[in-house]
């Protein structure tokens, strides 16, 4: 699946539309960033509740391509404005980490 | 003046300490070791203290007013007021953004608030060592709007330190970074460091503390002192 596929599921709200449109190579869920960090891969959506600059900070650096917000936590702007300088999708979902995760495991390309 | 200061004590409000930690019996200890300036400093609550700030002044303890709040990140971050007005401000608000969430004393120990003579006043109600709702860059805008000082707590711990939850220390306008006793400087990259002792029971208070050359204690006087001998 691609990026943009993201904003096609259901209760998903995408947040930061400015991305180059790429295809999601895995999924990595965590809400510690430091294991994100060590162990996320590189082209993954990130599935956490952590939504704040240092995610965005973290997912730069491992090269992650969108950040899914899971339980319909606030995003707040300065999220938004430093995913848009570094160029990640954010999308909001009112689904927990285990239920988002299934659901994307089921669209990623096997 | 020399200071020897240890900023990083929890009272019995906090659950995981122990119910000896009563602000009179806190002040009496730092004496008896040797400290003559202290901080209170329990999880995201401040309800002890005017306890605290009585029992300094009674004693002529040089004291400064602090908060351990657990950030949206889960980091601590020690925050340090010189007044105790702009410290019981900064609690009112983390401790309404905590979730509603009641404290299980069976579970995680009891929360009391008590007075400078050790009597009982009440109980915090909601359960301490939730994460507030303040992120680490609120809580710095917040902290520096009141005239306090932010210092991440533990950055070398596994567990809620900034470092091992992050990954890394952000680029903030951090006052300095606090360290255990066995914690490595390198860590601390451009911050200054200061060290506490974190206790949680009375024989632990002043087992790691720093010394400050200053002619008063205050805000102002910390900061300088920490820039210039960094």
């Amino acid at each position: 699946m691609k990026i943009s596929d993201l904003a096609t599921l259901d209760t998903f709200d995408g947040l930061q539309p400015e991305y180059t449109d790429a295809e999601i190579l895995a999924g990595y869920t965590s809400d510690l960033l430091s294991d994100v960090m060590a162990n996320a891969a590189e082209g993954a959506a990130l599935i956490t509740i952590q939504a704040h600059k240092n995610t965005v900070a973290v997912a730069s650096l491992v090269g992650i391509r969108a950040i899914i917000v899971c339980n319909n936590r606030p995003v707040t702007d300065d999220v938004i404005e430093a995913a848009k300088n570094e160029g990640i999708a954010v999308f909001r979902t009112t689904g927990n980490q285990f239920q988002t995760s299934v659901l994307i495991s089921q669209h990623l390309n096997p | 003046m020399q200071f020897k200061a240890d900023f990083h004590i929890h009272s019995c409000l906090s659950p995981c300490a122990s119910l000896e930690m009563s602000p009179a019996s806190i002040a009496r200890r730092a004496r008896e070791v040797g400290l003559n300036a202290i901080a209170l400093s329990d999880h995201n609550c401040t309800f002890n203290l005017p306890a605290f700030d009585r029992v300094c002044r009674d004693g002529g303890m040089a004291c400064l007013y602090g908060m351990e709040v657990s950030t949206q990140e889960e980091v601590h971050v020690l925050c340090l007021f010189d007044r105790l007005e702009p410290a019981m401000e900064l609690g009112a608000l983390v401790y309404d953004s905590l979730p509603d969430i009641p404290n299980q004393p069976e579970r995680f120990g009891d929360q009391p608030i008590v007075n400078e003579h050790d009597e009982i006043l009440g109980f915090a109600e909601k359960f301490l060592i939730s994460a507030s709702g303040y992120n680490i860059g609120a809580l710095v805008e917040e902290v520096h709007t009141l005239k306090g000082l932010v210092i991440p707590a533990h950055i070398d711990r596994s567990v809620y330190g900034m470092i091992s939850t992050l990954g890394f220390l952000p680029d903030e306008e951090f006052d300095a970074v606090e360290l255990t006793p066995a914690g490595d400087p390198q860590l601390a990259g451009r911050y200054p460091i200061i060290r506490n002792s974190d206790s949680h029971r009375l024989d632990q208070i002043g087992t790691s503390c720093s010394t400050f050359d200053m002619n008063r204690l205050s805000v102002d006087h910390i900061r300088h002192f920490l820039r210039s001998n960094r």
